[in-house]
């Protein structure tokens, strides 16, 4: 018996957002990022200020006049122009596949053009890029951290490849896949940018992702929904089946519509106190928003 | 409806197939993919509204398909009371409609008159007529008229027709047929027929039937609108002092028994007088005797009104206004106290002559001319056989008489060419008369004038040897309606303010000339009272005869309902035809009238005319009762397969792309 996501597997609804490499360069340049200064404070020219000293610290950087005159052990700061690695994370299970009466696209498919078009401002800034995914079909690769046009290359042909596939909630290790080797080998002042609808992640999602904003890494988690999602916009009797774990659901629509949306701003609010609370910024976007604004809140969350 | 035409129509129970279709499949809940499902409440079962219709405009589409369907099945089976023109041989048709507007149409079929009964039938038969057909109407209210001269603007007749009113005239469907059939047998369509609308109450129940013999074939379209019942009227109600006669008539037959219980009364406004028992009878009269204090002084004419009480056929004529009794009909006839009543034996040979006529005028002798107006407002007309001259009083009240309108014939003899002294034939005559005895032979019949050239001849030779001889000035005053073979007039006119005066050179006796005996004297003295008549319209006429101005250069008349009715422009004289019963008031040079169009009696015999087989039958009369609605139905039934198609076309764009197919 199929899955009942199988009518999903063949390919992405890509809708009016292809192609993506024409899309995601309109939506780039829409954005100024330009050069950025690192919050990681190192060896550099440009003093960046004292901090205390605690062991462990490189003695060379030890100010010995401000312990003559304070009688203090400080250290001095130094600022430094640095590479800023793009880590992106995109979501590719089958309940990304998802397009309504009213989007322009699949939810995948406008995740892809955001996360082309955030590769692109950081390649032209000379910044590292990579990409992973949750899930995905088997046409689905990730794309190990690299700079230069050749690695924006690399990952446009990664999300046109992409396909919705796979289920988060019986496949608990797809988060720990995705994120664990960004937790294990992105530096301080890598930023990561999940693009996710956050609505079939298995549970302790939530504080797998808040973990990766520790260790100085600036986390932006970006919640695309679907209008439909959004509004729940059905009528009358409706047999809803989910993406994945196989609920279904039958239901008045009309009836059930405020319920449905009190859940989901209760889900929404458990979210923002899971990732806020550590660390982590939240960007919320439907399929139908403009990527432009939506990008220009990504890159402001992200400084 | 036929059984078959019933059993076509039962697939019309097919239209709750995409009732039950939609209802099935609304049995099935929408279905489809949803991310968040786990965040939807589910209903409770009971709640669930399986069984509402959704996509109405598609179902309704669906239905109607289906009931179009069936009516395109069943359409060539209808045959219903539609009225609707066969062509046997697809030519254009010429159709004379004969509309019968008189006041028997009233007579209520159902909710409605058999007029509009009518009416209706004549516009569905327009609407079965082509481009090429000619269409001509006639009504058949007497007289008959032509209330459409034949045309191809069908358009234009069916406007012509929504806007006939009804009317209360009789009927003369005689008239009207004979009108039809000489407009269309002109005409260039090889295919020509007459129909009429009527309920044939005409009044002539044993005529020869309807159709007989006639050259263009007739067809008594709607034989549902057939006379039937019983009608009583009042036909007139006259008031002379404090007595009223009201004649009332009813349709002959069983006549006693329907007027038992019946109640003539008059009423002041809606207040009842006085009333007395209807007259048995077809027809007959019935005296109210009016209360001494019962109308108050300077009412309104027309204020006291007899009603005949209880219901029949026609409720329009069972009231008439009552109004006083004064109509000049009559004619003043002066002749000399010693003229030829010894020669004759009996009354003077102008009495005589003028009974003779059998007019419908009562002929009263005067001792002498009457020298007041008022005695002379009772005439139509004075007649003065050798007046010798007139007094100043005479002069002042026949000169008032024709100024007022009135018409005066003057024969002049001796007697006139020798009045005594102070007493002349002024305002008629100005100058004064020569009694010669220069009568040639007889007269030239050439100058005689068409009311009298018929007769002209029997005055070739009149045997006279004297006559009157006018002064140059008079003469030229005169237009000669018959001359001496010398060119002198023997008959002649001159208008005196609104009246008339005609001369005539001889006297009426006997020992002057043989102008009393010929025939050529009827014919005058017939003539001079036709004038006489025609000048001095009664007050109340039969609804529907013509109400003729000579002399007047404007008239207005007010109906019944307060419309004003039109003036038509006759031969030199205006003519205001009433099409309604009740009160008129007519102000003609503003002189104020009131006048009564009464219903005619023959109208109200309701027993239907026969109709002549060929024109009673639906087959012969070349007329189907056929609809054939295929075509439209056809259009409607393809406007719904492109409604459907949209539907559902815009229920594919509304659908979610992820939702698994239904």
């Amino acid at each position: 018996m199929p899955a009942p996501n199988s009518a999903l597997r063949q390919a992405l609804d890509w809708g009016s957002l292809a192609p993506l490499r024409l899309r995601a360069r309109l939506v780039a340049e829409g954005v100024y990022a330009g050069a950025h200064r690192s919050a990681r404070r190192g060896a550099g020219v440009e003093f960046g200020g004292h901090r205390a000293y605690t062991p462990g610290d490189d003695l060379r950087w030890l100010d010995r006049r401000a312990l003559l005159l304070h009688d203090r052990l400080v250290v001095r700061q130094f600022e430094t122009e640095t590479d800023r690695a793009l880590r992106l994370v995109v979501d590719a299970t089958a309940s990304m596949g998802y397009r309504g009466a009213r989007a322009p696209g699949a939810k995948l498919a406008w995740a892809a053009v955001v996360a082309a078009a955030l590769a692109r401002i950081a390649t032209s800034s000379g910044d590292p890029v990579g990409l992973t995914y949750f899930a995905g079909g088997d046409a689905t690769r990730s794309v190990p951290v690299s700079a230069g046009r050749e690695a924006f290359e690399r990952i446009l042909g990664s999300l046109e490849a992409a396909t919705a596939d796979g289920d988060a909630r019986t496949d608990k290790a797809v988060i720990d896949r995705a994120l664990g080797g960004i937790a294990r080998a992105a530096r301080r002042g890598s930023i990561v940018v999940i693009l996710s609808d956050l609505l079939d992640l298995p549970d302790g999602a939530a504080d797998q992702i808040a973990a990766v904003a520790t260790g100085g890494r600036v986390v932006v988690v970006v919640q695309i929904l679907d209008p439909d999602e959004a509004v729940f916009p059905f009528h009358g009797t409706m047999r809803l089946e989910a993406f994945e774990g196989g609920l279904v659901v039958e239901t008045d629509a009309d009836a059930a519509r405020g319920e449905y949306l009190e859940a989901l701003e209760r889900h929404r609010v458990a979210w923002d106190r899971a990732l806020v609370g550590r660390g982590a910024r939240v960007v919320r976007a439907q399929t139908t928003d403009d990527p432009v604004k939506v990008l220009r809140s990504i890159t402001l969350a992200a400084r | 409806m036929s059984f078959v035409f019933a059993f076509a129509l039962a697939g019309l129970v097919l239209v709750a197939a995409p009732y039950f279709a939609h209802r099935l499949r609304r049995r099935r809940a929408d279905s489809r993919f949803f991310a968040p499902a786990h965040l939807v409440p589910p209903a409770p079962v009971r709640a669930r509204r399986k069984a509402a219709l959704e996509d109405r405009a598609l179902f309704a589409t669906r239905a109607l398909a289906v009931i179009g369907l069936a009516l395109l099945g069943a359409s060539p089976l209808v045959r219903c009371s539609r009225l609707a023109l066969n062509r046997s041989s697809g030519a254009s048709v010429a159709l004379a409609i004969v509309l019968d507007d008189s006041m028997s149409m009233r007579a209520k079929l159902g909710d409605r008159t058999r007029f509009a009964r009518a009416r209706s039938g004549a516009i569905e038969l327009l609407g079965s007529t082509r481009e090429g057909d000619a269409v001509a109407i006639i009504l058949a209210g007497d007289p008959a008229r032509v209330a459409l001269a034949p045309t191809t603007d069908l358009r234009g007749a069916r406007a012509l027709l929504e806007s006939l009113p009804e009317s209360d005239r009789a009927t003369d469907l005689d008239g009207a047929i004979a009108v039809a059939r000489g407009l269309v047998e002109g005409l260039p369509q090889a295919d020509r027929r007459v129909v009429v609308l009527s309920d044939l109450a005409d009044g002539h129940p044993d005529a020869p039937p309807l159709g007989e013999g006639s050259s263009v074939p007739v067809w008594n379209a709607l034989p549902e609108i057939r006379a039937d019942g019983h009608d009583c009227a009042v036909i007139r109600a006259d008031r002379s002092g404090l007595r009223v006669r009201v004649r009332v008539a009813c349709t002959p037959g069983n006549v006693a028994p329907r007027t038992v219980g019946r109640t003539v009364a008059l009423y002041l406004g809606e207040k009842a007088i006085v009333d007395a028992a209807a007259p048995a009878g077809a027809t007959g009269d019935v005296v109210l005797s009016l209360p001494a204090d019962s109308l108050p002084k300077g009412q309104e004419p027309g204020a006291l009104v007899a009603r005949l009480l209880g219901g029949d056929a026609i409720d329009e004529d069972d009231a008439a206004p009552v109004i006083a009794e004064a109509i000049p009909s009559s004619i003043a006839v002066v002749v000399p106290s010693d003229s030829e009543i010894a020669a004759t034996g009996g009354p003077p040979v102008v009495e005589q002559a003028l009974r003779a006529l059998q007019l419908d005028v009562t002929v009263r002798p005067l001792p002498q001319i009457p020298d007041r107006v008022d005695d002379l407002a009772a005439f139509a007309g004075v007649l003065l056989d050798d007046p010798p001259g007139f007094t100043p009083e005479e002069r002042r009240a026949l000169g008032a008489f024709v100024e007022r309108g009135g018409l005066v014939l003057v024969a002049l003899g001796p007697r006139a060419s020798t009045p005594p002294l102070g007493a002349t034939l002024e305002p008629f005559v100005m100058h004064p008369l020569a009694w010669e005895a220069s009568a040639p032979a007889g007269v030239d019949p050439a100058t005689a004038t068409p009311s009298i050239a018929e007769s002209a001849a029997s005055l070739v030779e009149l045997g006279a040897r004297h006559r009157t001889v006018l002064g140059a000035e008079d003469a030229a005053a005169f237009t000669t309606l018959l001359a001496w073979s010398d060119r002198a007039p023997l008959v002649a006119e001159r208008a005196v303010g609104r009246g008339e005066a005609w001369i005539v050179t001889l006297p009426f006796a006997l020992d002057a000339s043989d102008l009393p005996v010929r025939p050529a004297f009827l014919a005058l003295l017939d003539a001079w009272i036709d004038v006489a008549r025609a000048r001095t319209v009664p007050r109340r006429t039969e609804v529907g005869v013509a109400w003729t101005f000579p002399d007047s250069r404007k008239v207005t008349a007010i109906g019944p309902g307060g419309d004003e009715l039109p003036v038509a422009q006759g031969p030199a004289r205006l003519q205001v035809t009433p099409p309604r019963l009740g009160l008129y008031r007519v102000v003609a040079d503003g002189r104020v009238e009131v006048r009564v169009a009464q219903p005619a009696s023959r109208e109200v015999d309701l027993r239907p005319r026969r109709v002549a087989v060929a024109a009673a039958s639906r087959v012969t009369g070349e007329t189907v009762a056929s609809v054939d609605a295929s075509p439209t139905l056809a259009c409607f039934l393809l406007a719904l397969f492109a409604l459907e198609l949209g539907l559902r076309l815009r229920a594919g764009r509304d659908t979610d792309p992820s939702a698994p197919p239904r």
